[in-house]
Protein backbone atom coordinates (compact mmCIF):
# COMPACT_ATOMS: atom_id res chain seq x y z
CA UNK A 1 0.00 0.00 0.00
CA UNK A 2 1.51 3.69 -0.89
CA UNK A 3 0.40 6.94 0.65
CA UNK A 4 1.24 9.86 -0.02
CA UNK A 5 0.63 12.12 3.16
CA UNK A 6 0.83 15.68 2.35
CA UNK A 7 3.11 15.96 -0.08
CA UNK A 8 4.41 19.02 -1.63
CA UNK A 9 7.27 19.89 -3.74
CA UNK A 10 8.34 23.38 -5.03
CA UNK A 11 11.45 24.46 -7.43
CA UNK A 12 11.59 28.05 -9.04
CA UNK A 13 8.22 28.90 -10.08
CA UNK A 14 6.79 25.08 -10.14
CA UNK A 15 5.04 24.22 -6.98
CA UNK A 16 3.26 20.64 -6.43
CA UNK A 17 0.69 19.92 -3.70
CA UNK A 18 -0.40 19.54 -0.76
CA UNK A 19 -1.12 16.11 -1.97
CA UNK A 20 -2.34 13.33 -0.50
CA UNK A 21 -2.96 9.94 -2.01
CA UNK A 22 -3.72 6.53 -0.99
CA UNK A 23 -2.87 3.56 -3.24
CA UNK A 24 -4.15 -0.01 -2.30
CA UNK A 25 -1.59 -2.88 -2.80
CA UNK A 26 -1.87 -4.50 -6.17
CA UNK A 27 -3.74 -1.30 -7.44
CA UNK A 28 -3.55 -0.09 -10.91
CA UNK A 29 -3.91 3.68 -10.62
CA UNK A 30 -3.80 5.75 -13.29
CA UNK A 31 -2.75 9.49 -13.12
CA UNK A 32 -3.77 12.90 -15.71
CA UNK A 33 -3.31 15.57 -15.96
CA UNK A 34 -2.64 18.96 -17.64
CA UNK A 35 1.08 19.40 -19.26
CA UNK A 36 3.23 20.91 -16.47
CA UNK A 37 0.94 19.80 -13.83
CA UNK A 38 3.62 17.89 -12.16
CA UNK A 39 2.60 14.24 -13.03
CA UNK A 40 6.26 12.94 -13.90
CA UNK A 41 7.67 15.29 -10.98
CA UNK A 42 5.20 13.61 -8.40
CA UNK A 43 6.59 9.71 -9.79
CA UNK A 44 10.32 11.17 -9.27
CA UNK A 45 9.34 12.17 -5.82
CA UNK A 46 7.99 8.74 -5.32
CA UNK A 47 11.23 7.00 -6.42
CA UNK A 48 13.31 9.50 -4.56
CA UNK A 49 15.16 11.09 -7.22
CA UNK A 50 13.45 14.27 -5.98
CA UNK A 51 12.89 15.38 -2.59
CA UNK A 52 9.61 16.70 -1.25
CA UNK A 53 9.71 19.45 0.18
CA UNK A 54 6.94 18.62 2.84
CA UNK A 55 4.86 15.46 3.87
CA UNK A 56 5.79 11.79 4.29
CA UNK A 57 5.96 8.83 1.60
CA UNK A 58 4.67 5.38 3.46
CA UNK A 59 5.34 2.28 1.18
CA UNK A 60 4.13 -1.28 2.96
CA UNK A 61 3.38 0.45 5.99
CA UNK A 62 7.59 1.87 5.79
CA UNK A 63 8.09 5.33 5.88
CA UNK A 64 10.66 5.88 2.71
CA UNK A 65 10.62 10.13 2.63
CA UNK A 66 14.09 10.05 3.41
CA UNK A 67 15.21 6.80 1.90
CA UNK A 68 17.70 6.88 -1.38
CA UNK A 69 16.16 5.70 -4.45
CA UNK A 70 17.99 2.67 -4.36
CA UNK A 71 16.52 1.02 -1.18
CA UNK A 72 12.59 1.68 -1.90
CA UNK A 73 11.76 -1.14 -3.97
CA UNK A 74 10.21 1.08 -6.07
CA UNK A 75 11.04 0.80 -10.40
CA UNK A 76 10.28 3.33 -12.96
CA UNK A 77 10.12 3.13 -16.71
CA UNK A 78 10.92 6.57 -18.00
CA UNK A 79 8.63 7.85 -21.66
CA UNK A 80 11.97 7.31 -23.56
CA UNK A 81 12.84 3.99 -21.45
CA UNK A 82 16.09 5.15 -20.38
CA UNK A 83 17.95 1.75 -21.08
CA UNK A 84 21.46 0.79 -20.74
CA UNK A 85 23.16 1.73 -24.13
CA UNK A 86 26.53 0.02 -23.16
CA UNK A 87 24.52 -3.64 -21.93
CA UNK A 88 22.66 -5.72 -24.27
CA UNK A 89 19.15 -6.31 -23.69
CA UNK A 90 19.75 -9.43 -21.37
CA UNK A 91 22.16 -7.44 -19.66
CA UNK A 92 19.79 -4.38 -19.32
CA UNK A 93 17.39 -7.01 -17.37
CA UNK A 94 19.89 -8.95 -15.20
CA UNK A 95 21.17 -5.51 -14.29
CA UNK A 96 18.63 -5.48 -10.81
CA UNK A 97 18.98 -8.79 -10.30
CA UNK A 98 22.95 -8.85 -10.55
CA UNK A 99 22.73 -5.77 -7.91
CA UNK A 100 20.65 -7.96 -5.17
CA UNK A 101 23.03 -10.97 -5.93
CA UNK A 102 20.93 -13.08 -7.48
CA UNK A 103 22.77 -16.42 -8.47
CA UNK A 104 23.44 -16.70 -12.36
CA UNK A 105 21.17 -20.34 -12.33
CA UNK A 106 18.27 -18.29 -11.13
CA UNK A 107 18.97 -14.97 -13.03
CA UNK A 108 18.79 -17.24 -16.54
CA UNK A 109 15.58 -18.46 -15.00
CA UNK A 110 13.73 -15.69 -14.73
CA UNK A 111 15.02 -13.55 -17.05
CA UNK A 112 13.96 -16.47 -19.52
CA UNK A 113 10.54 -17.21 -18.28
CA UNK A 114 9.62 -12.81 -18.27
CA UNK A 115 10.91 -12.68 -21.69
CA UNK A 116 8.99 -14.79 -23.09
CA UNK A 117 5.45 -13.51 -21.50
CA UNK A 118 6.90 -10.08 -22.68
CA UNK A 119 7.71 -11.51 -26.22
CA UNK A 120 11.52 -10.60 -26.04
CA UNK A 121 13.41 -13.52 -26.32
CA UNK A 122 15.07 -13.23 -29.20
CA UNK A 123 16.14 -9.61 -28.80
CA UNK A 124 17.75 -10.71 -25.76
CA UNK A 125 21.81 -10.33 -27.20
CA UNK A 126 20.62 -7.21 -29.37
CA UNK A 127 22.05 -3.72 -28.03
CA UNK A 128 19.37 -1.04 -27.13
CA UNK A 129 20.63 1.47 -30.09
CA UNK A 130 18.80 -2.15 -33.16
CA UNK A 131 15.64 -2.03 -30.90
CA UNK A 132 12.13 -0.52 -31.99
CA UNK A 133 10.28 1.75 -30.00
CA UNK A 134 7.87 -1.30 -29.06
CA UNK A 135 10.78 -3.05 -28.41
CA UNK A 136 12.89 -0.93 -26.76
CA UNK A 137 9.40 -0.65 -24.10
CA UNK A 138 9.26 -4.46 -23.48
CA UNK A 139 12.73 -4.13 -22.42
CA UNK A 140 12.18 -1.44 -20.34
CA UNK A 141 9.38 -2.88 -18.49
CA UNK A 142 10.94 -6.56 -18.03
CA UNK A 143 13.78 -4.67 -16.48
CA UNK A 144 11.61 -3.02 -14.06
CA UNK A 145 9.80 -5.72 -12.65
CA UNK A 146 12.43 -8.67 -12.78
CA UNK A 147 12.66 -8.24 -9.25
CA UNK A 148 9.37 -7.79 -8.77
CA UNK A 149 9.12 -4.17 -7.06
CA UNK A 150 6.88 -3.31 -4.37
CA UNK A 151 5.90 -0.20 -6.70
CA UNK A 152 6.12 0.28 -10.14
CA UNK A 153 6.14 4.18 -11.81
CA UNK A 154 4.72 4.12 -15.45
CA UNK A 155 5.86 7.26 -16.77
CA UNK A 156 3.96 8.50 -20.50
CA UNK A 157 4.73 4.64 -21.68
CA UNK A 158 2.51 4.43 -24.47
CA UNK A 159 3.39 8.44 -25.97
CA UNK A 160 6.39 7.32 -28.10
CA UNK A 161 4.84 4.25 -29.74
CA UNK A 162 2.49 4.80 -32.82
CA UNK A 163 -1.16 3.58 -33.39
CA UNK A 164 -0.65 -0.23 -33.53
CA UNK A 165 2.20 -0.65 -31.35
CA UNK A 166 0.00 0.86 -28.84
CA UNK A 167 -2.38 -1.94 -29.11
CA UNK A 168 0.40 -4.52 -28.81
CA UNK A 169 1.71 -2.31 -25.33
CA UNK A 170 -1.59 -2.32 -23.89
CA UNK A 171 -1.75 -5.72 -23.93
CA UNK A 172 1.41 -6.32 -22.64
CA UNK A 173 0.92 -3.68 -19.78
CA UNK A 174 -2.50 -5.62 -19.30
CA UNK A 175 -0.15 -8.80 -19.06
CA UNK A 176 1.99 -6.65 -15.95
CA UNK A 177 -1.09 -5.82 -14.24
CA UNK A 178 -2.07 -9.44 -14.15
CA UNK A 179 1.48 -10.18 -12.17
CA UNK A 180 0.15 -7.91 -9.18
CA UNK A 181 2.66 -5.12 -9.00
CA UNK A 182 0.95 -2.10 -7.39
CA UNK A 183 1.55 0.28 -10.32
CA UNK A 184 0.78 4.33 -11.16
CA UNK A 185 0.18 5.11 -14.96
CA UNK A 186 1.43 8.57 -15.95
CA UNK A 187 -0.42 9.47 -19.11
CA UNK A 188 -2.21 12.16 -21.25
CA UNK A 189 -4.45 9.78 -23.11
CA UNK A 190 -7.52 8.76 -21.20
CA UNK A 191 -8.98 6.49 -23.24
CA UNK A 192 -5.82 4.40 -23.11
CA UNK A 193 -5.29 4.39 -19.25
CA UNK A 194 -9.21 3.62 -18.74
CA UNK A 195 -8.65 0.23 -20.42
CA UNK A 196 -5.90 -0.97 -17.64
CA UNK A 197 -6.23 1.26 -14.51
CA UNK A 198 -8.38 0.12 -11.48
CA UNK A 199 -8.65 3.83 -10.50
CA UNK A 200 -7.56 7.10 -11.58
CA UNK A 201 -6.70 9.89 -10.21
CA UNK A 202 -6.75 14.11 -12.03
CA UNK A 203 -3.86 15.84 -10.89
CA UNK B 1 22.02 30.44 -60.03
CA UNK B 2 23.15 33.31 -57.70
CA UNK B 3 23.32 31.13 -54.80
CA UNK B 4 25.00 28.28 -56.21
CA UNK B 5 27.84 30.58 -57.24
CA UNK B 6 28.17 32.45 -53.45
CA UNK B 7 27.37 28.97 -52.60
CA UNK B 8 30.27 28.11 -54.25
CA UNK B 9 32.71 30.69 -54.00
CA UNK B 10 32.05 30.88 -50.39
CA UNK B 11 33.16 26.68 -50.51
CA UNK B 12 36.34 27.62 -52.26
CA UNK B 13 37.63 29.93 -49.81
CA UNK B 14 36.66 27.96 -47.25
CA UNK B 15 38.73 24.84 -48.47
CA UNK B 16 42.21 27.40 -48.94
CA UNK B 17 41.78 29.03 -45.54
CA UNK B 18 41.33 25.21 -44.10
CA UNK B 19 44.41 23.84 -46.16
CA UNK B 20 46.21 26.93 -45.40
CA UNK B 21 45.94 25.75 -41.69
CA UNK B 22 46.69 22.53 -42.61
CA UNK B 23 49.77 22.86 -44.21
CA UNK B 24 50.84 25.31 -41.87
CA UNK B 25 50.50 22.78 -38.97
CA UNK B 26 52.30 19.99 -41.41
CA UNK B 27 55.09 21.86 -42.94
CA UNK B 28 57.52 22.58 -40.20
CA UNK B 29 57.32 18.52 -39.20
CA UNK B 30 57.66 17.36 -42.72
CA UNK B 31 60.50 19.59 -43.24
CA UNK B 32 62.05 18.58 -40.17
CA UNK B 33 61.13 14.60 -40.48
CA UNK B 34 62.94 15.10 -44.05
CA UNK B 35 65.89 16.41 -43.52
CA UNK B 36 67.40 14.16 -41.45
CA UNK B 37 69.22 11.63 -43.31
CA UNK B 38 68.11 8.37 -41.92
CA UNK B 39 71.48 7.14 -40.78
CA UNK B 40 71.33 9.85 -38.22
CA UNK B 41 67.96 8.79 -36.99
CA UNK B 42 69.17 5.15 -36.70
CA UNK B 43 72.51 6.41 -34.79
CA UNK B 44 70.09 8.63 -32.44
CA UNK B 45 67.84 5.46 -31.79
CA UNK B 46 71.13 3.68 -30.74
CA UNK B 47 72.15 6.45 -28.76
CA UNK B 48 71.46 5.01 -25.01
CA UNK B 49 71.39 8.15 -23.43
CA UNK B 50 68.33 9.12 -25.93
CA UNK B 51 66.79 5.68 -25.63
CA UNK B 52 66.62 6.01 -21.90
CA UNK B 53 65.49 9.68 -21.88
CA UNK B 54 62.78 8.24 -24.36
CA UNK B 55 61.53 5.76 -21.91
CA UNK B 56 61.94 7.46 -18.73
CA UNK B 57 60.18 10.32 -19.97
CA UNK B 58 56.76 7.67 -21.57
CA UNK B 59 57.34 5.59 -17.85
CA UNK B 60 56.59 9.47 -16.43
CA UNK B 61 54.05 10.50 -18.00
CA UNK B 62 51.68 7.68 -18.32
CA UNK B 63 52.38 7.15 -14.39
CA UNK B 64 51.09 10.41 -13.74
CA UNK B 65 48.39 10.25 -16.03
CA UNK B 66 47.27 7.06 -14.18
CA UNK B 67 47.39 8.14 -11.24
CA UNK B 68 45.94 11.95 -11.69
CA UNK B 69 43.12 9.67 -13.30
CA UNK B 70 41.82 8.52 -9.81
CA UNK B 71 41.27 12.71 -8.83
CA UNK B 72 41.03 14.19 -12.03
CA UNK B 73 37.76 11.86 -13.62
CA UNK B 74 35.62 12.05 -10.24
CA UNK B 75 36.09 15.63 -10.31
CA UNK B 76 34.76 15.87 -14.11
CA UNK B 77 31.83 13.47 -13.05
CA UNK B 78 31.04 16.24 -10.67
CA UNK B 79 31.47 19.06 -12.81
CA UNK B 80 29.72 17.67 -15.66
CA UNK B 81 26.78 16.08 -13.07
CA UNK B 82 26.32 18.74 -10.04
CA UNK B 83 25.40 22.39 -9.96
CA UNK B 84 26.83 24.14 -6.85
CA UNK B 85 27.91 27.54 -5.08
CA UNK B 86 31.15 28.46 -6.66
CA UNK B 87 31.37 25.77 -9.61
CA UNK B 88 32.44 28.28 -12.19
CA UNK B 89 35.65 29.23 -9.67
CA UNK B 90 36.05 25.83 -9.81
CA UNK B 91 36.21 25.11 -13.66
CA UNK B 92 38.45 28.36 -14.02
CA UNK B 93 40.64 26.96 -11.43
CA UNK B 94 40.86 23.94 -13.34
CA UNK B 95 41.40 25.52 -16.97
CA UNK B 96 44.30 27.47 -15.51
CA UNK B 97 47.31 25.54 -16.30
CA UNK B 98 46.19 25.83 -19.76
CA UNK B 99 46.74 29.75 -19.59
CA UNK B 100 49.52 30.13 -17.70
CA UNK B 101 52.76 30.24 -18.87
CA UNK B 102 54.36 26.98 -18.33
CA UNK B 103 57.59 28.56 -16.98
CA UNK B 104 55.51 30.50 -14.74
CA UNK B 105 54.32 26.99 -13.38
CA UNK B 106 57.55 25.49 -13.14
CA UNK B 107 58.61 28.86 -10.95
CA UNK B 108 54.92 28.16 -9.29
CA UNK B 109 55.63 24.23 -8.96
CA UNK B 110 59.23 24.94 -7.32
CA UNK B 111 58.33 27.09 -5.11
CA UNK B 112 55.81 24.46 -3.30
CA UNK B 113 58.25 21.66 -3.61
CA UNK B 114 61.55 23.20 -2.90
CA UNK B 115 63.98 22.41 0.33
CA UNK B 116 62.43 24.59 2.61
CA UNK B 117 58.85 24.28 1.86
CA UNK B 118 56.53 21.85 4.13
CA UNK B 119 56.16 19.57 1.39
CA UNK B 120 60.21 19.98 0.80
CA UNK B 121 60.45 19.16 4.14
CA UNK B 122 58.17 16.55 4.24
CA UNK B 123 59.82 14.64 1.64
CA UNK B 124 63.14 15.05 3.59
CA UNK B 125 62.92 13.77 6.36
CA UNK B 126 61.89 10.25 4.21
CA UNK B 127 64.98 10.71 2.46
CA UNK B 128 63.55 12.25 -0.49
CA UNK B 129 64.83 15.36 -2.31
CA UNK B 130 61.62 16.70 -4.69
CA UNK B 131 63.77 18.77 -6.89
CA UNK B 132 65.48 17.47 -10.07
CA UNK B 133 63.84 14.04 -9.33
CA UNK B 134 61.16 11.78 -11.67
CA UNK B 135 58.25 12.86 -8.68
CA UNK B 136 59.08 16.76 -9.54
CA UNK B 137 59.08 15.92 -13.53
CA UNK B 138 55.32 13.78 -12.36
CA UNK B 139 54.20 16.80 -10.40
CA UNK B 140 54.93 19.15 -13.31
CA UNK B 141 53.68 17.18 -15.92
CA UNK B 142 50.26 16.82 -14.17
CA UNK B 143 50.02 20.75 -13.50
CA UNK B 144 49.95 21.59 -17.43
CA UNK B 145 48.45 18.39 -18.84
CA UNK B 146 45.21 17.61 -16.26
CA UNK B 147 43.08 19.66 -17.48
CA UNK B 148 42.55 17.77 -20.69
CA UNK B 149 41.59 14.64 -19.19
CA UNK B 150 39.48 16.24 -16.90
CA UNK B 151 37.99 18.09 -19.77
CA UNK B 152 37.61 15.45 -22.05
CA UNK B 153 36.16 12.95 -18.93
CA UNK B 154 33.56 16.31 -18.32
CA UNK B 155 32.71 16.24 -21.60
CA UNK B 156 31.92 12.29 -21.83
CA UNK B 157 30.07 12.72 -18.35
CA UNK B 158 27.38 15.34 -19.66
CA UNK B 159 26.42 13.74 -22.53
CA UNK B 160 25.17 10.71 -20.69
CA UNK B 161 21.29 11.49 -20.25
CA UNK B 162 21.05 11.85 -16.24
CA UNK B 163 17.55 9.30 -17.05
CA UNK B 164 20.01 6.54 -17.45
CA UNK B 165 21.70 6.97 -14.20
CA UNK B 166 18.17 8.03 -12.71
CA UNK B 167 16.87 4.26 -13.62
CA UNK B 168 20.13 2.71 -12.31
CA UNK B 169 19.28 3.99 -9.09
CA UNK B 170 16.03 3.13 -8.72
CA UNK B 171 17.04 -0.36 -10.36
CA UNK B 172 19.13 -0.51 -6.73
CA UNK B 173 22.18 0.74 -7.64
CA UNK B 174 23.76 3.21 -5.04
CA UNK B 175 25.51 6.23 -6.72
CA UNK B 176 28.92 4.66 -6.83
CA UNK B 177 27.70 1.31 -8.28
CA UNK B 178 26.17 3.41 -11.20
CA UNK B 179 29.19 5.51 -12.17
CA UNK B 180 31.07 1.88 -12.00
CA UNK B 181 28.55 0.05 -14.01
CA UNK B 182 26.77 2.60 -16.29
CA UNK B 183 28.56 6.25 -16.35
CA UNK B 184 32.45 5.19 -16.67
CA UNK B 185 31.98 2.50 -19.46
CA UNK B 186 29.68 5.17 -21.10
CA UNK B 187 32.27 8.24 -20.68
CA UNK B 188 35.07 5.17 -21.69
CA UNK B 189 35.61 7.06 -25.24
CA UNK B 190 36.13 10.61 -23.97
CA UNK B 191 38.28 9.46 -20.94
CA UNK B 192 40.45 7.74 -23.10
CA UNK B 193 40.98 10.29 -24.96
CA UNK B 194 41.45 12.30 -22.49
CA UNK B 195 43.94 10.04 -20.73
CA UNK B 196 45.88 10.22 -23.77
CA UNK B 197 45.50 13.61 -24.34
CA UNK B 198 47.35 14.32 -20.95
CA UNK B 199 49.67 11.49 -21.06
CA UNK B 200 51.17 12.85 -24.99
CA UNK B 201 50.84 16.56 -23.63
CA UNK B 202 53.19 15.57 -20.29
CA UNK B 203 55.11 13.59 -22.89
CA UNK B 204 56.37 16.84 -24.45
CA UNK B 205 55.88 19.39 -21.85
CA UNK B 206 59.64 21.55 -21.47
CA UNK B 207 58.90 24.56 -19.55
CA UNK B 208 57.77 23.71 -16.52
CA UNK B 209 59.70 20.78 -16.15
CA UNK B 210 63.33 22.21 -16.93
CA UNK B 211 63.05 24.67 -14.08
CA UNK B 212 62.33 21.82 -11.57
CA UNK B 213 63.92 19.14 -13.18
CA UNK B 214 66.97 20.01 -15.91
CA UNK B 215 68.06 16.07 -14.77
CA UNK B 216 67.34 13.92 -14.96
CA UNK B 217 66.16 14.63 -18.24
CA UNK B 218 63.15 13.94 -20.10
CA UNK B 219 62.86 13.90 -24.39
CA UNK B 220 62.06 17.55 -24.18
CA UNK B 221 64.76 18.52 -22.86
CA UNK B 222 67.26 16.87 -24.09
CA UNK B 223 66.24 18.06 -27.20
CA UNK B 224 67.19 21.45 -26.06
CA UNK B 225 70.32 20.93 -24.22
CA UNK B 226 71.22 18.80 -27.30
CA UNK B 227 70.39 21.94 -29.61
CA UNK B 228 72.03 24.45 -26.82
CA UNK B 229 75.72 21.92 -26.67
CA UNK B 230 75.86 21.22 -30.06
CA UNK B 231 73.18 22.77 -32.31
CA UNK B 232 70.71 22.61 -34.60
CA UNK B 233 71.29 19.16 -36.51
CA UNK B 234 72.36 17.44 -33.22
CA UNK B 235 68.67 17.96 -31.88
CA UNK B 236 66.44 17.12 -35.20
CA UNK B 237 67.18 13.16 -34.58
CA UNK B 238 65.54 13.62 -31.42
CA UNK B 239 62.90 15.65 -32.26
CA UNK B 240 62.12 13.20 -35.09
CA UNK B 241 61.96 10.60 -33.31
CA UNK B 242 59.62 12.49 -30.34
CA UNK B 243 57.07 13.30 -32.96
CA UNK B 244 56.99 9.92 -34.42
CA UNK B 245 56.48 8.50 -31.12
CA UNK B 246 53.63 11.41 -30.35
CA UNK B 247 52.24 10.53 -33.79
CA UNK B 248 51.86 6.97 -33.57
CA UNK B 249 50.16 7.36 -29.87
CA UNK B 250 47.32 9.61 -31.94
CA UNK B 251 47.20 7.38 -34.32
CA UNK B 252 46.60 4.45 -32.20
CA UNK B 253 43.85 6.29 -30.13
CA UNK B 254 42.18 7.19 -33.53
CA UNK B 255 42.26 3.05 -34.09
CA UNK B 256 40.87 2.24 -30.70
CA UNK B 257 37.98 5.19 -31.19
CA UNK B 258 37.38 3.57 -34.04
CA UNK B 259 36.87 0.05 -32.96
CA UNK B 260 34.89 1.10 -29.69
CA UNK B 261 31.03 1.46 -31.28
CA UNK B 262 28.74 3.77 -30.10
CA UNK B 263 25.89 1.67 -29.24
Amino acid sequence: MLILDNIEYKIDNFSLGPLNISIEKGEYLALFGASGSGKSTLLEIISGIRKPKKGRIILNNRDITNIAPQKRDISIVFQDYALFPNMTVFENIAYPLKIRKIDKQKMDENINELSQKLKIETLLKRYPLNLSGGEKQRVALSRAIIHKPSLLLLDEPLSALDQDLRVEAIDILRQIKSFGITTIHVSHNKEEAKELASSILYL
Amino acid sequence: MCYNKQYNLSKIIFLIAGSLVLLFILSPIIGMTLSVKAPYLFDTINDVQVRETIIRTIIISFTTTLIASFFAIPLAYILAKYTFPLKRIVETIVDIPIVIPHSAAGIAILGFISRDTPLGKLAQSIGLNLVDSPIAIGIAMAFVSVPYLISCSKDAFASIPDKIEKAAYTLGASPLKTFITISLPLAKRGIITGFVMMFARGMSEFGAIVIVAYHPMTAPVLIFDRFNSFGLEYAKPIAVILVLIAMMIFFLLRYYQGKIKDR
